[in-house]
């Protein structure tokens, strides 16, 4: 009798890591950002365990669209590999962090930390809503030094679309910061390597979705043999979380080339406000700070703020869209 | 990249580890529930999340160095093991593929910057665990 229950423990696990995993790969996210707080929030998994089997999981979800991706020629692979020097470092910075934290008794600050990046990676991206292709930009210096310039062919809007990275530098600062983040949490922090490419190196949103997706899984590699030695990887966990984020990538990636930028940017923006309420709430909780809803309250007002927010900005940018046209017009 | 088939050999790449990766990791769960656990735990020590977090049922405990051993005796936790390390492993090769692609193209200092890479990663799976932490 016990074991239906365990298999059945073992399916809902995966039957998690699909949604976790088709969101992720929809977004460019890499399936960790929406994993951890599922299987803390709802599945009671200490932080630790979930981390290490987001990470690892993450690594099939990049694998598993990358090499969709790739063959398509969008992902831009020697931009990409030229970026890991920055991210490895900062996995590797990232991941001691978090065993320094854990054997502290810190692990309250990584849930806040954790909703926190949640809620900051949405700014850049509710900003930028609507722009298929950066704005036109001059080359500078790190163009040609570090041979920014490609295109790809873009199935939407049907022709070649030529693109060139400017400020390398720039965009390697942020991803260390991106690199420390996926170390830290247990995720492939997507939405910071997207930061990077799209507003510091001005790289097309296609490009810069599915580059750093192939990226995450390089990313998550350093941190993953590092939360391994540490015993962060519980195997029941991680073999369902990478069986069902896998599929859910899958999915996602057949999804992906076919749907408009903004859907992908309005989709992630509502689920990840919620779990990013829901995480800092859920930090709060274990120090009984302040408020010490329950967990079920909790989960309500999140829920609550997240639609009253995600209402706001969706209303605000239609808005602005529609007052742009009216200018056209005129 | 000048040659454009090196896109597609990594897609091969990725593609073939993800695949040798699941394979393994669906044997050992199918194991794993065939006999109850492996590697001296039980399915439902390893499956009570709170238990094993503070028991130390972890990767920790997993010594790679047994894994042969693992394997040829059907533990589900080694079958485990490996697809998870073949995981780790997919995208390694990806940057290695990149390496010899730009040692082609005599792209120097694209070469030097994938070597820095390869470096970081085999840091912080050879290094730091035995000296760091």
């Amino acid at each position: 009798m016990t074991i239906i229950i365990i298999i059945l423990k073992f399916l809902s696990i995966v039957l998690g890591s699909i949604i976790a995993g088709f969101i992720g790969s929809l977004t460019g996210l890499g399936g960790g950002t929406v994993l951890v707080p599922v299987l803390t929030l709802f599945y009671g998994i200490p932080f630790i365990f979930a981390a290490g089997a987001s990470l690892i999981s993450t690594i099939a979800t990049s694998a598993g669209s990358a090499s969709a991706y790739t063959k398509k020629k969008i992902a831009n692979i020697r931009i990409g590999i030229g970026l890991e020097i920055a991210t490895t470092t900062g996995a590797i910075v990232g991941s001691l962090t978090l065993v320094t934290i854990d054997k502290n008794h810190l692990i309250f600050v990584v849930y806040i930390l954790f909703g926190v990046i949640l809620l900051l990676s949405l700014i850049p991206t509710i900003k930028k809503i609507g722009a298929e292709i950066p704005p036109e930009t001059k080359p500078d210096w790190t163009t040609k030094l570090f041979q920014l310039t490609d295109s790809y062919y873009d199935e939407r809007l049907k022709q070649r679309v030529k693109y060139h990275g400017i400020r390398w530098w720039l965009g390697e600062i942020v991803m260390f910061f991106a690199g420390f983040v996926s170390g830290l949490l247990g995720i492939g922090s997507g939405a910071l390597k997207v930061l990077g490419m799209d507003w510091a190196m001005n790289l097309p949103m296609k490009v810069t979705t599915t580059s750093s997706n192939f990226m995450i899984g390089i990313t998550a590699a350093t941190g993953s043999s590092i939360y391994w030695y540490e015993g962060y990887i519980n195997l029941f966990i991680a073999a369902a979380t990478a069986i069902g984020v896998l599929i859910g990538a899958y999915l996602g990636a057949k999804v992906l080339v076919k749907i408009s930028n903004e859907n992908i940017r309005w989709v992630f923006f509502a689920i990840l406000s919620f779990l990013g309420f829901d995480m800092v709430f859920k930090g709060f909780h274990l120090i009984n700070f302040i408020i010490t809803f329950s967990l079920t309250m909790q989960f309500f007002i999140s829920i609550a703020i997240s639609i009253v927010m995600i209402g706001l900005l969706y209303w605000h940018t239609k808005r602005k869209v529609f007052a742009d046209k009216q200018g056209d017009k005129k | 990249m000048k040659n454009h088939d090196d896109e597609v050999i990594i897609s091969y790449f990725l593609k073939a580890g993800v695949i040798i990766s699941v394979s393994f990791l669906v044997t050992g769960v199918l194991i794993m529930f065939l006999k109850n656990g492996g590697d001296g735990v039980t399915l439902s020590q390893l499956s009570s999340y709170n238990y094993a977090y503070h028991h130390h049922i972890d990767s920790a405990r997993i010594s790679l160095s047994n894994i042969p051993n693992g394997l040829t005796s059907l533990d589900g936790l080694y079958f485990i093991t490996v697809g998870l390390w073949v995981l780790i492993f997919t995208p390694i090769t990806v940057v290695f593929i990149g390496w010899v692609s730009f040692l082609e193209d005599k792209n120097y200092l694209y070469v030097a910057m994938a070597s820095i890479v390869l470096f970081n990663l085999f840091f912080a799976m050879l290094v730091i665990p035995r000296y760091v932490v």
